[in-house]
């Protein structure tokens, strides 16, 4: 019996959370956070199958996020999928260990496609 | 340096006068000492002449005394040639002698008793003896005669003697003065020289150490200044055009430094407007790619989803809401742009501040679930003049921060209060405050402190048009903030009623 695939969604703005949570769409049970301790602690502890981290969040930013995840031995393996505005973070990002990076804006569907592609 | 000293020419020109005053007394005492020289030398001339003009007369005496003798002796007119030569010169002789002496009184004398002497030894025994021998030669050559004789000539023997002694006394007593006032010149001479060589020494380094020195210092400060010590002065002062040099240069360093500061200033000014319109680029295309990626995204999904027409409706009310803060962020920008030209326009109509603050805090409630807004005004109205829609603004900024920067959540604070003719408005938070080194640029355009870094988004114009907007309707706008402990930012304008309460 497999269970439902669990997506953390760490991103500050309600909106975009919804945005996300609708574009990845059915079969995926979601965990949110609105801030990077927070993102960090469910990251931790909930064991996601796929964490969807934006950059601009309070507290602790994105890539601070990611890195102090990839030094925790449960944080290592998960797939990450960085959102950002900014272009110009995508190298910081893959360096930090992030999977796949996503300009803001973006398309549902390819955010869908990159979420699947990682959960295959 | 107040008082001006006197000008390094005017000294120049003195100690120049000075030295020539030396070396012209000390050619004035050379010049008197031989002058003295000369006037012994021609003292001692005269001298050797009185000498042998009174040897000359001497023999013209002597020669009539043995023409005497001889004629009374022998009867022999040929005796009588010397006698008749010694009358005949005697006369010139004399006058020859006491011309040669009318310089001294005393010997002038002398020369007139010897005179008279002479002439009385001619016309009273010479004479009348010659005339005894012609016609008694013994009677004429009698021991009485020749006693007389020889008494008169030893008597005028004597007084010649006077007179070269005393001759030879007031020429060697010339010759000593002379000798003296030479020895004083020479002492004097060579002394003002010394004093001359002193003098010349002592000016010499008087102008080494009054235009030599300054001039060195100078040349070393200017290529110091050349090598951009800038900082560079020189002590103001010394003598007359030195201290106008010192004085110019240290204005012309004055200036050379004030324009570089002056230059580094618009320099570093430059640099940071150049680094803020970058940053400006990054906070224009983030600020306003998050509510954009919002309209796209939900605009996307209602176009290739289905989805039941409550969820659809909700939807397109965020897509409103997002698309509507777009507009906002452009209003900002254009804002700050018309603060910066100056093109504000303000209504000056009556606002009620109470309401205001409700409907501000109203519109932030649904923005977090984490803070609790709370709002404090008093019974009797607050009002105040200007532009509802701009106070409004200012509040929502306001507010906007307060759940910003407390991350954390907890409780934000809207107070309203009458403060005698003030209304002033707080906005208290419990969020992490404002660190002290950046207080003084929290009014500064797109300055976000740590924002970025703790991932709090903004264009960092809300305050800054803030505080526009509050000057520009004449009142203040302020912070207290201490780090990790919250901020309160307020707002003061002038009481709408003011005039009226005071009537009343």
């Amino acid at each position: 019996m497999t269970r439902a695939r669990t997506i953390l969604i760490c991103e500050d703005e309600p909106a975009l959370r919804e945005l996300i949570r609708v574009s990845v769409g059915g079969g995926f049970e979601f965990i949110e956070a609105s801030d990077g301790v927070e993102a960090l602690e469910l990251a931790k502890t909930q064991n996601p199958d796929v964490v969807v981290l934006d950059l601009m969040i309070p507290g602790l930013s994105g890539l601070d996020v990611l890195a102090q995840l990839r030094q925790e031995e449960s944080g290592r393996e998960v797939p990450v999928i960085v959102i950002s505005a900014w272009s110009d973070a995508r190298d910081e990002s893959f360096a930090a260990g992030a999977d796949r990076f996503v300009l803001k804006p973006f398309v549902p569907d390819d955010l869908r496609a990159v979420v699947e592609e990682l959960v295959a | 340096m107040k008082r001006r000293s006197l000008p390094l020419a005017a000294r120049t020109v003195f100690a120049t006068g000075l030295v020539g005053v030396l070396v012209g007394s000390v050619f004035v005492v050379m010049l008197l000492a031989v002058s003295a020289l000369r006037e012994a030398e021609r003292r001692e001339a005269r001298s050797r002449d009185v000498t042998v003009s009174t040897l000359a007369l001497e023999k013209l005496v002597l020669d009539m005394q043995a023409g005497v003798r001889g004629f009374v002796i022998t009867g022999d007119k040929r005796f009588q040639t010397p006698l008749i030569t010694a009358q005949r010169e005697l006369p010139q002789a004399l006058d020859e002698l006491q011309r040669l002496v009318a310089e001294s009184p005393s010997q002038r004398k002398r020369v007139r008793l010897l005179g008279q002497e002479i002439r009385d030894y001619r016309d009273v025994y010479a004479i009348p003896i010659v005339n005894i021998a012609e016609t008694n030669r013994a009677a004429a050559g009698s021991p009485a005669a020749v006693a007389e004789d020889k008494r008169l000539i030893d008597s005028i023997r004597m007084k010649f003697s006077h007179l070269l002694d005393a001759e030879e006394g007031l020429a060697s007593q010339s010759a000593q003065s002379a000798d003296e006032r030479w020895t004083a010149a020479l002492v004097l001479g060579i002394g003002g020289l010394i004093a001359l060589a002193a003098a010349m020494l002592a000016f010499g380094v008087y102008l080494a150490r009054s235009i030599a020195r300054p001039v060195r210092e100078v040349a070393g400060a200017a290529t110091r200044l050349a090598d951009g010590h800038l900082e560079e002065r020189l002590n103001e002062g010394g003598p007359g055009e030195i201290g106008d040099l010192t004085r110019a240069f240290n204005a012309m360093a004055e200036n050379l430094q004030r324009s570089r500061q002056e230059l580094e200033a618009q320099n570093e000014q430059l640099r940071e407007s150049e680094r803020m319109k970058s940053e400006l680029v990054s906070i224009v295309s983030h600020e306003l790619r998050t509510p954009l990626a919002s309209v796209l995204g939900f605009t996307s999904l209602l176009l290739t989803r289905d989805f039941d027409e409550e969820t659809r409706h909700r939807y397109l009310g965020i897509i409103d809401a997002q698309a509507r803060r777009l507009g906002a962020l452009i209003d900002d920008f254009l804002d700050a742009r018309r603060l910066e030209q100056g093109r504000l326009e303000l209504g000056r109509d009556r606002v009620e501040v109470a309401p205001l603050l409700r409907e501000q805090a109203e519109l932030f409630r649904g923005q977090s679930e984490r803070h609790r807004l709370t709002v404090e005004v008093p019974r009797k109205p607050l009002a105040v003049r200007g532009d509802r829609d701009r106070l409004a603004q200012v509040i929502g900024n306001l507010l906007s921060n307060a759940i910003k920067y407390s991350p954390e959540g907890g409780v934000v604070e809207l107070v309203g209060e009458d403060d005698d003719g003030v209304i002033r408005v707080a906005v208290r938070d419990q969020g992490v405050g404002i660190p002290d080194d950046q207080q003084s640029q929290i009014f500064t355009r797109f300055f976000r402190g740590d924002a970025a870094a703790s991932g709090i988004g903004g264009t960092g114009l809300g305050l800054a048009v803030s505080r526009e907007i509050v000057e520009a309707h004449g009142g203040r706008i302020g912070f207290n903030s201490a780090e990790r402990e919250g901020s309160t930012f307020w707002v003061e304008l002038p009481a709408a009623d003011r005039r009226k309460k005071e009537n009343g």
